[in-house]
């Protein structure tokens, strides 16, 4: 009895406890602090960072912004569930003075979420560096400036990337091993892949463990850098970011490839192929890693005859990558000339980052938070915060010229050392036209192996070619427009894509998929790109 | 088998037989796919994206736990997950349980009203961004009291406590109580509590677990990195799947990810032993109360 | 509302003790009613307290599903637009492709994911010996920690169609199912990989009422020489059948409800006809891209469906048996 009597009273008073927390909770609500940074010459940055990326407080170049803008900052590190947190802050207005991070902030949160944001376009002059990077690399600016004259958020600009990001490569050493030649057009592939199918052409012992060809997993939002719709430059059609959403631009018409008759001998050609047993059968459903890990076989003996990728040794990893030719474009067949194939452009999602920095309308510290905004486009800070810090990172040399160095830690590779150690892509910064630099192997890989596509992509005009959707920003109506479309175009055009090269079938639907289609919004979003590629071109002129 | 040979008829020998089958079957279901989180955690990334590790680990590499223990977040993640777990759960089973005996009362007419006030919310809830207003008026964002107040009461966990009053305690017990002239709360404490032990370990329990594996409290209405709990440590350090952060096709970061992939990939599955092994280790201190016969037994004893 | 009309004099507990002395009809009832039952209500109050704070409190943001998402106006201050977003989602094309893929994903996993539990829970229970039967329940109960991320993972390297374990398996005893992970394989591969997951761990609910059993009873059955199968039939059962209606009331409330980050890591372009579900669509269009009003009123709608389903089970459930939530 006693015992159960204790029990009771210590279970009431711990239940008028929590009773008596919450209700003083409740009472003393709405005091405490409420951030924004103080007048302190404090600045408070969120920073979306890549997950490898380690504490900012490592890294030396934030000192030397500290001491540029003579200010104090608080760091907010991000690097998963950015969409998620996102949503809610913004909707709630609460963010601290600068958000830092490659398209952290993007144009649709810009267009939603009107007032939040620092219009930057009546401070540039607290801005030198920013002003100059708006001068020397004009595309900068026209990224920046919505369509009322507002800027909300400024580009980085990185100049050394390639302009574009998938190369195609081929096992030189299976067509050696086989005694053929590297293909030129989509029948000779046909032919090469089905010699790789059919015969061991790694030299295993093993005939069937060769997979002819193999391509990145595509999502349901569209198409992405290393995926086959590349092959619609053999016949001509000029495509950007690996494809995208499907916008290009024919003499001065936009149009969308998706319902286009080149888009449908591609996917017919693809269909040959899968039918044939050439292409991987986890091709529709493997996840990114999955496709990375398969190539690089066991080490020694490759798998992949013919795929695409950002550089031999990422895609194959660094013991294969000998194996593999870098490989031109191939024409559909022989009626196309050489001189008309193209190839994916991307150099605007490669050597810009839009939108990487974003200043909050209410910071209470305007002044410091320009200076630090400025500061990331100084020279020697912009190079920091993309390949990390001088002399660890970087050797500035006598003559102004500066060298990436390799990884300090050995077990690393170039590129997981700049993600590790800095921002690297995710950060804002300018880097100068007029700089040399000797680039890390990494780079230096990709910049060589892109030669070989170099005339198909001169091919290519950025503004009369593809959209230059970089360039453009559009309105928040339209962009919900265009956003909910797409969620209903997309989710029937991939499965569609994913059916036909698996099961096949593109001939007796095509007509029938072309209106369904347009029926769900296509024909509405093309027109919408139209308006505003009209004003571009007239912006331009 | 010495089991098996005791029943008595031949039924119950097929019984057992098809029972330690059935067993069998499940456990082998069940337990390969929890061995083969262990051997992936420590092979070769590539081999298991693959299909390469199936009995054995290949290429046995210690790097992801390396990587993980190696991190000092992981260990204020710990000890914040642990303080937001205890705290929490004690507040979840004091707020609830007695709710729980108020709502079983069958005498109790206002309760069928609050009943459907509280399955109300089940349903409809004001988003996160009223909540998000809510929380920062309360001065809870930033605050540890945000794993806690919040989420103290789990109206599923009611529902299923109260039915579990309901049925379980014989009203007999009550009628003899009130004659002695208990109360209400003399009731709740001395009999309804020592009773239920083994739906309070099963609430306890849900709670515990539900504390700590949430992390979008952390990952919403926390920013102060001091503060967040294991869970979105892990989830920081374990780079989010492709769907998520776009693999190849990410803005910017093309060409980049590709060699950090890889080492994400052995990653993720040591984060999942580091992250359950406590709550693997605690279930077995709480299974005696699902030992048959708990209850009654505690009332003749 | 019901709950305010005299109690309905069929539900009576089933233990078939009288309610203890007949409640006091009207009269001074308010003076009566706080004086018998203030300890109820001191104990309940907490639990109000914190759910008309925390839940009833931020309720006033349903309304953005009736309004056009404003920022600088807030929550409550964008224009008034009615019932436009409810008829842009029955309008879209997608509308009827969303409630089928969602209503055959979730029914499925319902059905089987409140079945398998009992029945693993009737076969714990079988097994003689402390030992192993904790051994068996831990076993069946860890599943559940393992995070999405890692399962979709898992059903990626199990499946895959060149190279999945359970692949080589299924086409070494015969069958060519063709790719599991493409669309005829996703309803199944998702439903069997929820039940594995969960179904431990949500036995415990019912090894918790199968605890409460009186031992006495299984003597004085065995003693009358039943065998295992009619005591489990006999007395098992019964004693998980007012867990089971709960929970199963619960669930009905559940019928537009599918799993989010699982469906959404698991989804490619070959399943995207069945595995768009109303969960995923939302978080395209609402979180990916804004659509804070749209994303509301289509919360809202399967909340409704929901809703309405629990309420209508919760009827059928008093009527057909004293269980009920209210």
């Amino acid at each position: 009895m006693t015992r159960a009597g204790q029990h009771r009273r210590r279970a009431l008073a711990a239940l008028a406890a929590v009773t008596a927390g919450a209700l003083t909770l409740t009472a003393c609500g709405g005091g405490g602090d409420d951030g924004g940074g103080g007048g302190d010459g404090t600045v408070r940055i969120l920073v979306l960072k890549h997950a490898l990326t380690g504490p900012m407080s490592d890294m030396a170049w934030v000192d030397q912004i500290e001491e540029a803008a003579g200010v104090t900052i608080e760091w907010e590190e991000v690097s998963a569930d950015w969409d998620q947190k996102k949503s809610t802050m913004l909707a709630a207005g609460d963010i601290p003075d600068l958000v830092v991070g490659t398209n952290a902030i993007t144009n649709g949160d810009l267009a939603t979420f009107n007032g939040l944001f620092e219009d930057l376009s009546d401070d540039l002059d607290a801005l030198p560096n920013v002003t100059a990077m708006f001068e020397e690399v004009p595309a900068t600016e026209a990224m920046a400036t919505q369509p009322d004259g507002a800027i909300y958020s400024l580009p980085s600009y990185r100049r050394f990337w390639p302009e574009t990001a998938t190369r195609q490569f081929i096992n030189q050493q299976w067509l050696d091993n086989l005694g053929l030649e590297q293909p030129t057009t989509w029948d000779e592939l046909h032919d090469v892949l089905l010699a790789f199918k059919n015969e061991d052409a790694n030299g295993n012992g093993d005939p069937n463990d060769e997979i002819p060809i193999d391509w990145s997993p595509a999502g349901d939002a569209g198409f992405g850098y290393f995926q086959p719709s590349v092959l619609l430059g053999s016949l001509g059609l000029p495509i950007s970011d690996g494809g995208g959403a499907g916008y290009f631009v024919e003499d001065g018409v936009v149009k969308n490839f998706l319902v286009d008759e080149r888009y449908r001998e591609v996917v017919a050609f693809l269909h040959e192929l899968y039918a044939d047993g050439l292409v991987s059968q986890d091709v529709m459903t493997q996840d990114y890693s999955a496709y990375q890990s398969v190539a690089r076989g066991d080490g020694d003996t490759a798998r992949v005859g013919f795929t695409w990728g950002w550089a031999a040794s990422d895609r194959v990893g660094a013991q294969l990558a000998d194996q593999y030719a870098a490989l031109p474009p191939l024409r559909a067949n022989d009626s196309i000339a050489e001189s008309d194939l193209t190839w994916s452009y991307d150099s605007y999602s490669l050597n810009y980052g839009v939108n990487s920095i974003t200043m909050s309308a209410q910071s209470r510290n305007k002044e410091a938070a320009l200076a630090v905004i400025d500061a990331f486009y100084d020279q020697d800070i912009s190079i920091q915060v993309l390949w990390g810090d001088l002399d660890e990172n970087i050797t500035k040399l006598d003559d102004g010229s500066y060298e990436v160095l390799p990884p300090a830690d050995e077990t690393s590779d170039p590129s997981t050392w700049k993600w590790t150690t800095t921002l690297a892509d995710n950060g804002p910064g300018w880097i100068r036209d007029d700089i040399d630099v000797v680039l890390p192997t990494d780079l230096a890989e990709a910049v060589e192996q892109s030669v070989p596509l170099e005339p198909a992509i001169a091919n290519v005009d950025p503004t009369a070619d593809i959209f230059p959707g970089a360039l453009i920003t559009m309105s928040q109506e339209d962009l919900s427009t265009i956003s909910l479309n797409d969620t209903g175009i997309f989710g029937i055009a991939m499965q569609r894509w994913a059916t036909w090269i698996t099961e096949g079938g593109i001939e007796n639907d095509w007509d029938a998929y072309v209106a369904e289609l347009e029926g769900v919004g296509l024909t509405q979003n093309v027109e919408i790109h139209q308006r505003y590629y009209d004003e571009f071109v007239a912006s331009q002129g | 088998m010495r089991r098996l040979l005791r029943a008595r008829t031949p039924g119950d020998i097929a019984f057992s037989i098809g029972l330690f089958l059935v067993c069998g079957a499940i456990l082998f279901v069940t337990l390969y796919p929890i061995y083969f989180v262990l051997i992936a955690s420590v092979s070769d990334p590539t081999a298991v994206a693959t299909g390469r590790v199936w009995f054995w680990p290949q290429g046995v590499s210690w790097f992801g736990y390396e990587q993980i223990l190696d991190d000092s977040r992981i260990w204020t993640g710990y000890r914040n997950t642990l303080l937001y777990t205890v705290v929490g759960t004690a507040v979840n089973l004091l707020v609830t349980l007695p709710a729980a005996y108020a709502l079983s009362r069958r005498e109790f007419r206002p309760r069928r009203v609050l009943m459907f006030f509280f399955a109300f919310t089940m349903f409809f809830n004001g988003g996160l961004i009223p909540m998000y207003l809510l929380l920062r008026d309360l001065s809870l964002l930033d605050n540890w009291l945000v794993f806690v107040l919040p989420s103290a009461v789990n109206v599923y966990n009611l529902i299923i406590t109260r039915a579990f009053f309901e049925n379980s305690l014989p009203e007999e017990l009550y009628e003899a109580a009130t004659i002695d002239g208990a109360s209400y709360g003399q009731f709740f404490v001395r009999m309804a509590v020592p009773l239920s032990m083994a739906i309070i370990s099963v609430i306890g329990l849900y709670y515990l677990v539900q504390h700590w594996n949430d992390f979008f409290t952390g990952l919403v209405f926390v920013r102060d990195y001091d503060k967040q709990p294991l869970q979105i440590v892990l989830r920081d350090i374990l780079i989010s799947n492709q769907a998520f952060s776009g693999g190849a096709g990410a803005s910017g970061g093309s060409g980049g990810g590709s060699y950090a992939q890889r080492y994400a990939d052995q990653i993720k599955y040591g984060v999942i032993v580091v992250s359950t092994l406590p709550v693997i280790v605690l279930y077995p201190f709480l299974q005696r109360y699902f030992e048959k016969g708990v209850m009654i037994g505690s009332v003749k004893g | 509302m019901t709950a305010l009309s005299p109690a309905p004099a069929r539900s009576r507990p089933r233990t078939g003790a009288p309610v203890p002395a007949a409640r006091p009809p009207r009269g001074h009832g308010l003076r009566r009613h706080v004086r018998r039952y203030w300890q109820l209500w001191a104990m309940a109050a907490p639990a109000i307290a914190f759910v008309a704070l925390f839940a009833y409190v931020p309720m006033y943001g349903l309304q953005l599903a009736f309004r056009e998402f404003d920022f600088a106006a807030g929550l409550s201050g964008g224009d008034w637009v009615g019932l436009t977003y409810f008829r842009q989602f029955f309008d879209s094309p997608q509308f009827w492709t969303l409630i089928r893929n969602t209503v055959v994903i979730s029914v499925s996993t319902l059905v089987a994911g409140f079945l398998a539990p009992i029945a693993l829970a009737l076969v714990v229970n079988q097994v003689v010996g402390r030992r192993r039967k904790k051994f068996l329940q831990t076993a069946t109960y860890l599943p559940h920690f393992i995070s999405i991320v890692v399962i979709v993972g898992m059903l990626q390297v199990f499946l895959s169609p060149s190279s999945g374990l359970i692949t080589r398996v299924a086409e070494m005893l015969g069958a060519s199912g063709g790719n599991m992970l493409g669309a005829s394989g996703f309803v199944p591969v998702y439903v069997l990989s929820e039940v594995w997951q969960h179904c431990g761990w949500n036995s415990i609910i019912y090894l918790a009422a199968l605890a409460s059993v009186d031992p006495q009873l299984y003597e004085a059955a065995r003693i009358d020489g039943a065998g295992r199968f009619t005591i489990i039939r006999h007395i098992d059962l019964p004693a998980l059948v007012p867990t089971m209606i709960v929970l199963l009331i619960l669930n009905m409330g559940n019928v537009l409800n599918t799993g989010f980050e699982k469906i959404f890591l698991m989804q490619n372009p070959l399943n995207l006809g069945v595995s768009e579900v109303i969960a995923t669509y939302v978080y395209k269009i609402g979180i990916l891209s804004n659509q804070f009003s749209y994303g509301t009123a289509i919360g809202l709608f399967n909340t409704l469906i929901n809703f309405t389903f629990l309420v209508v089970t919760n009827q059928i459930a008093k009527r057909v048996s004293s269980t009920s939530l209210w």
